[in-house]
């Protein structure tokens, strides 16, 4: 029980970021079959049934992911409310979130069960009606199901919120798939108009969310660079943005397809591939939000902009000697830090912790001079890896040996990122990995491996098969989800804060480097030309954000 | 001209099946490596005692307001002397669905810590500790 407590909060996190992209995956596809395979069944004479499939398919296995993850959310957190509180399961069985996340899951289990066979009218219409059950009795692990007083206007503001992105970002893997599907140009221009209207609506109705959500739990302007929640949102809004673009290049390329001015559906499905990429990022963003608290309530401990703008501003020169204690910077930066330490400890404002978690020690100008070592040398190796990659683009050949810089990394990360660790410090190579941190950084350390063996034999030739090379763009997008949802596990809520503010220009850049290099593969002519030029240029920007990178 | 791409055959989907399958792995695996947040969604807004407050010895009325509603048949306060024995708390009835109430008594002198656990409504569980002083009146 003590080990499932030590790991209940990033285990949350986890099966909150699951549970949303399964459950919006399975109620995006009945949608889809709702406004699209339906309505256009008549139009669709050859492909009717192949559409109706794929939103079937998806919508079962969305079904089957929901109820998964839900479930095993269920018992974790019974089991450590029952531990923790030294009460009966059943008792705890009880609460409030437990019977709503039960019919969540019965929701789930009869999509997955009705979503079978023909797709006919009344089937679709107890699948519409299935989706939207499950979607309401999710609201009850919103923010806004436990807000005092008044609440229906953040209920509503939520439901349109997660309705919007069913709507849109939910049905693009059935979209994605029937596009595949079209007999004809006209199939394929009736498919892809009435996508984008679905998507339109999806929207306005995730905008007109995001309003409400802005006002009842960021409230200003502060609350967005000021508090994590907010700094959250604001990065879920710039993704939103990227996604908005790739939408309108949709919209753009569907009507010319249709109007048979020279485009293809082909290039549709490459802007369809990345808009996932960024929707699976977004929900896993939303996923970790969720572990936050609003930053209406969050009035004291707020970052203020002369703070944001003091910790962006690169420290010169970077930190790439190993960090000395006789070092005059040490001794003053303790100095600051031990201040803030005891202005902490004056504080009236009480902690709050996820069991598991707790106060940690004071920061230490030793471990921030190493952190920022670290990162320094990190940004030095993406930097170097940027360029390269830029010649090798620019024609240069011997540039192509890029991927080889990322071993410098990974056995850079292995060495320096946890110092106390196996081999440089005390604790075991296993022992450690019940530090979730270690377990994180060494995780870095297995995908930058696998990306460099994958990626070099790409580049030279020795595996000519796309599909390997597709190994570069996952794995970068993955790296991007994993420092989307990265929290530092520190004891001030403003440093946490004003770190985690980095991680997320850094997570945006990584998502956007997975995204073009897709692109650039499975794209062709002009987009596969721009998208080349794109994730290199990605990587610059990393390795010089990583330069720039400060703890204090 | 453009022209409508055939329906892909299953041959050529395997591999992209395969790293289709490797996403959505990866997806998983990534928040699943995210430590915990140490700040967590119901937090304290108001209570008695504050932090580092002086209360008398013997009885006391402890309360303690939260930004959710909470499940309060499945939240709990403790209070802990400086020996780590804990001293009993009566539960009672709370102004609000925001605010978790008790009586304690306060049996001598010394540093205590007032601990909560709520769940949050929305199945958030937080915990935390509230320090204070008791002296003799």
């Amino acid at each position: 029980m003590d080990t499932l407590v030590d790991i209940f909060g990033y285990l949350t996190v986890v099966l909150n970021g699951i549970n949303l992209v399964a459950m919006t995956m399975a109620f995006g596809s009945v949608l889809f079959l709702t406004c699209l395979a339906l309505p256009l069944a008549a139009q669709l004479k050859l492909s009717a049934d192949a559409v109706a499939d794929a939103g079937a398919r998806y919508a079962r296995w969305g079904g089957i992911a929901t109820a998964i993850a839900t479930l095993s959310s269920l018992t974790l957190n019974a089991l450590v409310l029952s531990g923790t509180l030294e009460m009966p399961v059943l008792q705890v069985a009880g609460a409030f979130f437990i019977e709503a996340g039960i019919v969540q899951v019965l929701a789930a289990i009869a999509i997955v069960v009705v979503a079978r066979g023909h797709m006919t009218r009344p089937r679709v219409a107890v699948l519409t009606a299935l989706a939207l059950l499950m979607l309401v009795a999710s609201l009850a692990t919103s923010h806004a199901a436990a807000r005092p007083g008044e609440r229906v206007w953040m209920l509503l503001a939520t439901f349109s919120h997660i309705l919007g992105a069913g709507l849109w970002l939910g049905g693009l893997p059935a979209f994605l798939s029937s596009l595949g599907q079209a007999q004809s140009r006209d199939e394929g221009a009736a498919i892809g108009q009435r996508y984008s209207l679905m998507s339109i609506t999806g929207v306005i109705l995730i905008v007109l969310g995001a309003i409400g959500i802005s006002i009842g739990f960021i409230g200003g302007l502060q609350g967005f660079y000021g508090t994590a929640y907010g700094a959250m949102a604001a990065t879920k809004g710039v993704m939103l943005g990227i996604l908005l673009l790739l939408g309108l290049g949709n919209f753009r390329t569907i009507r010319r397809f249709a109007a048979g001015q020279g485009e293809s559906l082909t290039r549709v499905r490459r802007f369809v591939e990345v808009e996932i990429a960024f929707a699976i990022a977004i929900l896993l963003a939303a996923g970790s939000i969720t572990s936050q608290p609003p930053a209406s309530d969050l009035t004291d401990d707020r970052a203020t902009w002369a703070e944001v703008v003091e910790r962006m501003t690169p420290v010169i020169p970077p930190r790439l000697e190993s960090p000395s204690h006789d070092s005059l910077a040490i001794p003053a930066l303790q100095e600051k830090l031990d201040k803030e330490w005891r202005d902490q400890q004056a504080s009236n404002r009480p902690q709050a912790f996820v069991p598991g978690a707790g106060e940690l020690p004071p920061r230490n100008a030793d471990d921030i001079a190493w952190s920022e070592y670290n990162h320094h040398w990190a940004g030095l190796v993406v930097l170097l890896v940027g360029l390269f990659a830029l010649l090798e683009r620019a024609g240069v050949r011997w540039a192509k040996h890029w991927p080889l810089l990322f071993l410098i990394l990974a056995g850079f990360l292995f060495l320096r990122s946890d110092p106390e660790t196996w081999p440089m410090g005390d604790v075991g190579f296993w022992d450690s990995f019940r530090d979730p941190e270690v377990v994180q950084h060494r995780s870095f350390v297995v995908l930058i491996i696998a990306f460099t063996v994958f990626e070099w034999g790409v580049r030279t030739g020795r595996w000519k098969n796309q599909a390997l090379a597709l190994v570069f763009p996952v794995l970068t997008t993955v790296g991007g989800d994993l420092l989307l949802t990265h929290n530092h596990a520190i004891s001030n809520i403003k440093e946490q804060l004003l770190i985690e503010l980095s991680h997320l220009f850094l997570a945006v850049l990584g998502v956007a480097a997975g995204a073009a290099r897709w692109m650039q593969i499975r794209g062709s002519g002009r987009d596969a030309r721009w998208a080349g030029w794109i994730w290199p240029t990605c990587f610059v920007l990393v390795g010089l954000l990583l330069l720039a990178y400060r703890e204090a | 001209m453009s022209t409508v791409r055939p329906p892909v055959s299953r041959p050529t989907r395997r591999p992209f099946l395969v790293l289709g399958l490797m996403a959505l792995a990866g997806a998983a695996l990534a928040p699943l490596l995210v430590p915990a947040a140490a700040q967590a969604h119901a937090i304290v807004i108001d209570s008695n005692p504050k932090v580092n407050d002086t209360l008398g010895v013997g009885g006391n009325v402890l309360k303690v307001h939260f930004n959710s509603r909470i499940d309060r048949a499945r939240s709990k306060l403790t209070v802990i002397a400086a020996d780590k024995t804990e001293v009993p708390v009566t539960m009672s009835e709370s102004p609000d669905d925001e605010t978790l109430a008790g009586q304690v008594t306060l049996p001598f002198a010394g540093s205590y810590k007032l601990r909560w656990q709520v769940l949050a409504v929305d199945g958030h569980t937080t915990r935390g500790d509230i320090p204070f002083t008791v002296t003799q009146p």
